[in-house]
């Protein structure tokens, strides 16, 4: 199924990428619209759009603008610097500053002109996602439901096909025999069914029946053993979230931190979701991802943001985000993330994986306590620079300092990291 | 031959009746209506289920369920949508604020955990309760939770809404104002100064108005007194700090008389031997209270007595005789009060102004004013007069009041006849919080918010403030009482507005420096400000000139006018036959916070009763009236029939109690109110029997006791009164020993012969290690207690704060009385004997009667209160007996118990020499023999749960963690911020709300800290050291100063 869809996509991909090379060398004069969209997207996006008016105006068709009402030289410099145009007097850019309630442009004195001819080539060669990533969607979903039920189906036919093409088989093989016997005047053979080769074969074949009885009852154990101990483990839980938030987005592709969002996981013992009012940190910028407004309108949605004026709705009952836990530790746990996050300095990643490579938040280690204790049996205390811990090593004896130290390192479990009541009081 | 007669089995039968032959085909006889038992016969024959199918049904939904069990819980995470900045989830918020409600007060700080207040602990830049609470304090957060609390305004004993109720007020109140009928205006003792500015405001709108308050335990007394002698009618501000000998008659000043925290807190400075001096204490009362069992010298007096007690007193410090049967100890404690004139302190806590007056002359002639008593700092804790409130209560009975409002108190509960005076007031309006006596028999209830919930300021004494903010959102349709009166004045601006209003021009001018608003934060963070006397002070009495020592000569003939009257008029309280005493329990004091399960469950200070009261009778009467001696689970206590003040009291209780005055009883206040759910009221009310002569309140009076065969069941969780002679649990001493002896005489070590090297020599039983040692000094942590005997007052403010903190269930009274309390702390309280092993033997008695005289407490006992909660032994002898290891040792010294490891053997409960370990016997959170007792059995009560501490499921043991998520917390901190743990860092629940700073928490492996020092002292001993058991727990031996 993978490589179809692969195929599929590549495909897709391949003819976007054609079409887009395509329209940017028919118009643009081999300006290249792949550097500029990198450039857009680090120093443009938090304020601009191609084709809608966020913080600042749409940038499709500036070029053109800036050509007619004034020249395309005060645009590189107007991009560079838009002050030091408005205090020229170039009538359209103070026009422009007046418009957008006089809201400063960031100066980006590191673009040089091909940078910005490289920017507007992305720009004017950028067609609105939103039909082409329904679209897209449709013929992805599409393929992605076929490619999951086919290979069950044809399986299914095929051996329901051999099934009965063995039975047809074994009917001829019997009319046949039966005929000829009947025609050379013997008893044909009995009309014996399959449960009754079965007994025969047992009958016969003790030996073997009993070495595939006791084959299949080892593994019928082993595996009923194997899922007692995975009672109660979720790894890989990826529950359905309200929002199909994804951080491949944010922490991939974007790389903002993690503690930005998640920002009590330093100071508290829960990592904490972020409050929506983080979310319009960004979003109140960004109202379109890649698959269109929807998703990020349910931001909007729970914290009564008109995406359109561009300001809170007065008076609205906020609506929580009802997010799917998906870490969850049983009620006699006690874990604080602070204690790792920030004491023992332990990346996010360790238990988390990476979270940057999904769309859709998982658990990924079985968070059992045997994890935890393997863990804290191999992880090495930060010591460094902490009075904290200068005062308990200053505390030890000779012999118990010699008898830690032996692998050259104090671990977590060797400070008492693993006694009872460190987590469960 | 065979037999060929024939048997009926009846006529019928003979005559082949038709019914019989019917009948006798039947298996049974009568007619079993199975097809109409099971509906219709008709519908079940028609049915498609047959029982197969229903058991194929209920088969396969067995295995689905199961299988759907398996599957992952869906856990909802729901974050803020906009959070407030001083929110992080996980972090406790403290704020600042006030108890006061008329019979406490304490500045407190309040842990809020994601929006709930959970835990309540003293305020420690209070400079009146300087960081300490008493047990009604810090349980009074269950209150907020209760849900018996008025969800809305009422009208006519329907639940109404504001606009009606404010409708109908107003314009009741219009018609009382057309008319100028009389408004009253009935409420505790206030000491909001702001509050009382708003009801005056309040009176200016409505006509003939009059602020009535009532104490429900009445200082009347004391303010007459101070009023004639020095023409204030307030109660001094004491300094039981400076007085190097004090005598109280019959004031319970560390448990229940006038803000016993802040007392406590002054009292127990001077109580340390190893300070340049300590306090000699005298006490003469009726009932043992914990005051007395802290006294250095205590004689059990009758209550009728006390008056004569302070007259001896007074003569012979006058320089005349004393003269009556306690003259040898009066004598004895004149001489000690005139050798420290000027730093010595009497006080009584009788009710009648003639005693008060003689307590006036007597601290007067011994200098004590401006010293160990400011008459000049007023104390507001009580504000109420007998006189005024009788008053009040006839003008209601002559149906003169047309509008009463009353907040704060409950005198139809307390107050015999005011229920029925209630009743004839025109327009009556309740501002309680929860439903009462009064509450009920008023015409609208406009629930006042909890204190948790509100704005408010307090004044308790002249020049200090406090403030009082709210920690939670309203939780249901209540509006607080102030913003009820700012709406029928017709003010539109809300009380908080007001209150800083009135901050800004009362009270900021006179401190000066800052801005208003910087003097404000700083007041509402710190909850407690200090300024100069208001410009308009709202005290209740005409200003008079201040006393200052050395100048007192107007004032002295005052009191030395009234003195010799008062003398002659104590003289005559004589009084033959039974007297009672109404008291007050520490836990429940006057009743205001019965509800609390906390405090019904916390024992009893002395008694170590739970959840009832009862009478208090000398073990000699109840000996002679032939009662029941001795109160255990299968020995329940005699009941009686109590005749006093004209009210009759059946089947009463009666506990032995030792120290209590013969021929006298005790009865506690407070009680006869349903507790939580219960629909049962707890214990009996002795209100009725508060004797009321002339507009004089008296909680003594003469009482008949007739047995009248009965018995009653007690919940006691200490039955057991002695500690027959044996040294290694309480240890004691004198100060002279003490001050002049070596370590050995007072406090030896235990030594265990050992034959070592053909020599028979002792060692220290620290030196015996039947296992292997674990790691104790020069690992990381120890963490360990050292609790002083000398300070403890045995109180139970620990008790209720370890409860709090640690999520431990309530149980309810048949539980306590099976032995199977839940709290992971109790306090021991120990009396001492007449009999000793040498006198027992001097005696010529054998060893086992020996044994059993040395049971018996003596009649007036010396007591001894001991913290008792789990040593964190290191060596444990509950870990070692642990079949799956659920019990273990740390290697910061805490003896661990893991819960989802414990499987409840009990086997460690048994091994422990302490007994300080608990067993789950129930589901307590969800078995519905507890659902009108546990708190935690309901939605909202279960909201004041600890969320750092597992609650505990059934079939599994618990006891003292040494508050372990403390420790954590506390370490994690000073992790994250890279530094060591300081030294009071980290406190657990129970060091932290004992007002004597009695319990000294703290790391034992760094030699600085106070707990490592006070364990090293010469004073700490370990108990039962002999076991070999090695706790982490110090105690230091209790020196009296006799």
């Amino acid at each position: 199924m993978n490589k179809f869809l692969l195929r599929t996509s590549g495909l897709l991909t391949t003819a976007l990428l054609f079409i887009f090379t395509f329209i940017g060398n028919a118009n643009l004069n081999a300006q290249d619209a792949d550097a500029g969209e990198k450039l857009f997207k680090s120093n443009c996006a938090s304020c601009h759009h191609p084709s809608k008016k966020v913080v600042g105006p749409a940038l499709k068709g500036a070029q053109a603008r800036w050509a007619e009402k004034s020249s395309t030289e005060t645009l590189y410099d107007w991009v560079r610097n838009s002050q030091e145009v408005i205090k020229s007097g170039d009538a359209y850019a103070v026009s422009l500053f007046e418009e957008y309630g006089k809201s400063v442009m960031t100066a980006m004195p590191q673009l040089k002109n091909e940078d910005i001819d490289n920017i507007f080539a992305y720009v004017e060669s950028y067609t609105d996602p939103a039909p082409v990533a329904a679209a897209g969607n449709e013929v992805a979903g599409g393929s992605e439901a076929q490619s999951e039920s086919t290979p069950i189906y044809i399986w299914a036919i095929i051996i329901v096909g051999l099934i009965m093409l063995v039975s047809v088989v074994r009917a001829i093989n019997r009319n046949l025999s039966r005929t000829v016997a009947e025609k050379n005047g013997e008893e044909g053979p009995k009309d014996n069914n399959l449960l009754d080769g079965i007994k025969d074969w047992i009958a016969h074949n003790r030996t073997w029946t009993a070495i595939i009885v006791l084959i299949l009852v080892i593994l019928g154990v082993q595996d009923i053993g194997a899922s007692l101990f995975e009672v109660g483990v979720y790894t890989g839980y990826q529950p359905e979230q309200p929002i199909k938030f994804s951080h491949e987005i944010h922490a991939g592709q974007n790389a903002i931190d993690c503690n930005y969002c998640h920002s009590s996981a330093r100071h508290s013992k829960h990592a904490g979701i972020p409050s929506a009012n983080v979310c319009m940190n960004c979003h109140k910028a960004i109202s379109q991802g890649p698959s269109g407004t929807e998703e990020i309108q349910k931001i909007y949605d729970a914290v009564g943001w008109d995406a359109e004026k561009g300001t809170y709705i007065e008076g609205y009952v906020e609506k929580p985000i009802q997010w799917v836990k998906v870490h969850n530790l049983p009620d006699h746990v006690y874990f604080n993330h602070s204690q790792h996050v920030t004491v023992g300095k332990v990346a996010c990643e360790k238990c988390h994986g990476e979270v940057k490579e999904l769309t859709v938040g998982k658990q990924n280690e079985p968070l059992t306590m045997g994890w935890c204790i393997n863990c804290h049996r191999e992880t090495k205390v930060q010591m460094e620079g902490s009075e904290y811990y200068d005062e308990i090593h200053s505390r030890l004896t000779d012999n118990l300092k010699e008898q830690y130290m032996k692998d050259g390192t104090i671990t977590v479990s060797e400070l008492g990291g693993i006694e009872c009541s460190k987590c469960h009081y | 031959m065979a037999n060929s007669k024939k048997y009926w089995r009846g006529v019928e039968e003979l005559k082949n009746d038709a019914d019989i032959i019917e009948a006798s085909e039947k298996e049974f006889n009568e007619y079993a209506p199975v097809t109409e038992f099971l509906k219709e016969g008709k519908e079940l024959a028609n049915t498609s289920t047959s029982r197969r199918d229903f058991l194929k049904f209920l088969g396969f939904s067995t295995a689905a369920a199961t299988l759907a069990a398996c599957e992952t819980p869906v856990i909802k995470s729901i974050p803020y949508v906009v959070k407030p900045e001083e929110v992080t989830p996980g972090i406790a918020n403290w704020y600042a604020s006030t108890f006061a409600n008329g019979n406490d007060y304490a500045s407190i700080l309040v842990k809020t955990r994601e929006g709930r207040p959970i835990l309540i602990q003293g305020n420690e830049l209070c400079p009146i309760s300087k960081g300490g609470v008493n047990a009604r304090i810090n349980a009074s957060v269950l209150s907020l939770y209760n849900t018996n609390r008025y969800k809305n305004p009422m009208m006519g004993g329907a639940e109404s809404t504001w606009e009606a109720v404010d409708k109908a007020i107003v314009s009741a109140l219009e018609k009382v104002t057309a008319k100028s009928g009389q408004v009253r205006f009935l409420t505790n003792s206030i000491l909001s100064p702001t509050t009382k500015k708003l009801v005056g405001e309040f009176a200016g709108k409505v006509g003939n108005f009059k602020h009535v308050t009532y104490d429900a335990i009445s200082y009347s007394g004391m303010l007459e007194a101070n009023n004639k002698a020095f023409g204030k009618k307030v109660i001094p501000s004491y300094n039981f700090d400076k007085a190097k000998v004090i005598v109280s008659v019959g004031a319970d000043f560390l448990g229940t008389w006038l803000n016993d925290v802040a007392n406590t807190k002054q009292y127990i400075v001077n109580r340390n031997p190893d300070g340049e001096w300590m306090s000699k204490h005298y006490q003469f009362e009726t009932v043992l209270t914990i005051t007395g069992s802290k006294a250095d010298v205590r004689v059990p007096v009758k209550p009728s007595e006390q008056g004569a007690v302070l007259a001896a007193l007074y003569n012979k410090i006058s320089g005349q005789n004393s003269g009556t049967e306690y003259s040898a100890t009066i004598d004895k404690a004149a001489k000690d009060l005139m050798d420290n004139k000027g730093a010595s302190l009497v006080v009584a806590g009788s009710n009648d102004e003639n005693v008060q007056m003689i307590v006036n002359a007597i601290n007067e002639k011994l200098g004590n004013y401006g010293k160990t008593v400011d008459i000049n700092t007023a104390d507001y804790l009580k504000q109420g007069t007998d006189a005024e409130f009788a008053a009040l209560v006839k003008e209601m009975k002559d149906g003169k009041v047309d509008a009463l409002f009353i907040s704060g108190v409950d005198p139809s509960y307390s107050y015999p006849g005011f229920a029925e005076a209630l009743a004839k007031v025109g327009t009556s309006v309740s501002f309680a919080t929860m439903p009462s006596k009064t509450a009920e028999g008023c015409k609208f209830v406009c629930p006042d918010n909890h204190y948790l919930e509100s704005w408010n300021d307090a004044m308790p004494k002249d020049g200090h403030y406090s403030i009082c903010q709210p920690v939670i959102s309203k939780l249901f349709n209540t509006r607080q009482m102030q913003d009820s009166l700012l709406k029928w004045t017709g003010n539109s601006k809300d009380y908080y507005t007001y209150l800083q209003e009135s901050w800004s021009t009362d009270i900021f001018p006179t401190t000066g420096g800052i801005s208003f608003t910087e003097f404000w934060n700083k007041s509402v963070h710190d909850g407690v400000a200090k300024a100069g006397m208001m410009a308009a002070t709202p005290a209740p009495v005409a200003q008079a000139a201040p006393i200052v020592e050395g100048e007192a000569a107007a004032t002295v003939t005052g009191v030395s006018a009234y003195v010799s009257q008062a003398i002659a008029a104590v003289g005559k309280a004589k009084s033959d036959g039974w007297e009672i005493e109404l008291y007050q329990k520490v836990g429940i004091g006057d009743g205001a916070d019965a509800a609390n399960p906390w405090l019904q469950e916390l024992p009893d200070a002395i008694s170590k009763v739970t959840w009832d009261n009862y009478i208090t009778m000398s073990l000699a009467d109840v000996k002679e009236m032939g009662l029941n001696h001795k109160i255990g689970q299968e020995w329940p206590a005699s009941t009686v029939t109590v005749t006093a003040n004209g009210v009759t009291l059946e089947k009463v209780p009666v506990y032995p109690q030792p120290g209590q005055k013969s021929g006298t009883v005790g009865l506690a206040l407070g009680y006869g109110q349903n507790v939580w759910k219960q629909q049962e009221p707890v214990g009996f009310n002795a209100y009725p029997m508060v004797s009321n002569k002339d507009g004089k309140v008296s909680y003594n009076t003469s009482v008949t006791i007739e047995a009248d065969g009965g018995t009653y069941a007690l919940a006691a969780t200490q039955i057991h009164h002695t500690i027959m002679d044996r040294d290694s649990v309480v240890r004691e001493t004198d100060i002279n020993t003490y001050k002049t002896s070596e370590k050995d005489v007072y406090n030896p070590i235990h030594a265990l012969a050992a034959h070592e090297e053909g020599e028979n020599i002792k060692k220290p039983t620290s030196e015996f290690d039947l296992w292997e040692a674990h790691p104790v000094e020069n690992v990381g942590h120890r963490w360990g207690m050292a609790i002083d005997l000398n300070a403890c007052t045995g109180c139970g403010a620990c008790v209720t704060a370890c409860h709090l903190e640690n999520n431990v269930p309530v149980v309810g009274k048949d539980e306590v009385r099976r032995g199977r309390d839940m709290h992971w702390m109790r306090i021991d309280r120990y009396y001492s004997s007449d009999t000793t092993k040498e006198s027992g033997a001097e005696a010529g008695l054998g060893g086992i009667a020996t044994y059993s005289a040395m049971e018996i407490p003596s009649d007036n006992p010396e007591v001894v209160f001991q913290p008792m909660m789990c040593q964190h032994c290191n060596h444990a002898p509950c870990e070692t007996v642990c079949p799956v290891a659920a019990t273990t040792h740390s290697n910061e010294g805490i003896n661990q118990m893991t819960y989802n490891r414990c499987i409840g053997t009990r086997y460690c409960a048994n091994n422990c020499p302490y007994k300080v370990r608990r067993f789950n016997w129930f589901n307590y959170m969800g078995y519905d023999k507890f659902e009108d007792v546990n708190p935690s059995q309901d939605d909202l009560g279960r909201m004041v749960l600890n969320p750092d501490v597992t609650v505990r499921a059934r079939g599994v043991m618990e006891k003292c963690s040494l508050c372990v998520q403390r420790i954590q917390e506390g370490k994690l901190n000073a992790k994250k911020e890279g530094r060591k743990v300081k030294d009071g860092e980290i406190k657990t629940a129970c060091a932290s709300a004992c007002p004597s700073n009695a319990i000294t928490f703290g790391d034992l492996n760094d030699k600085e800290t106070q707990a490592a020092k006070k364990s090293a002292h010469n004073r700490a001993y370990k108990v039962i050291e002999e076991v070999g058991t090695q706790p982490n727990m110090s105690y230091l031996l209790l020196v009296r100063n006799k």
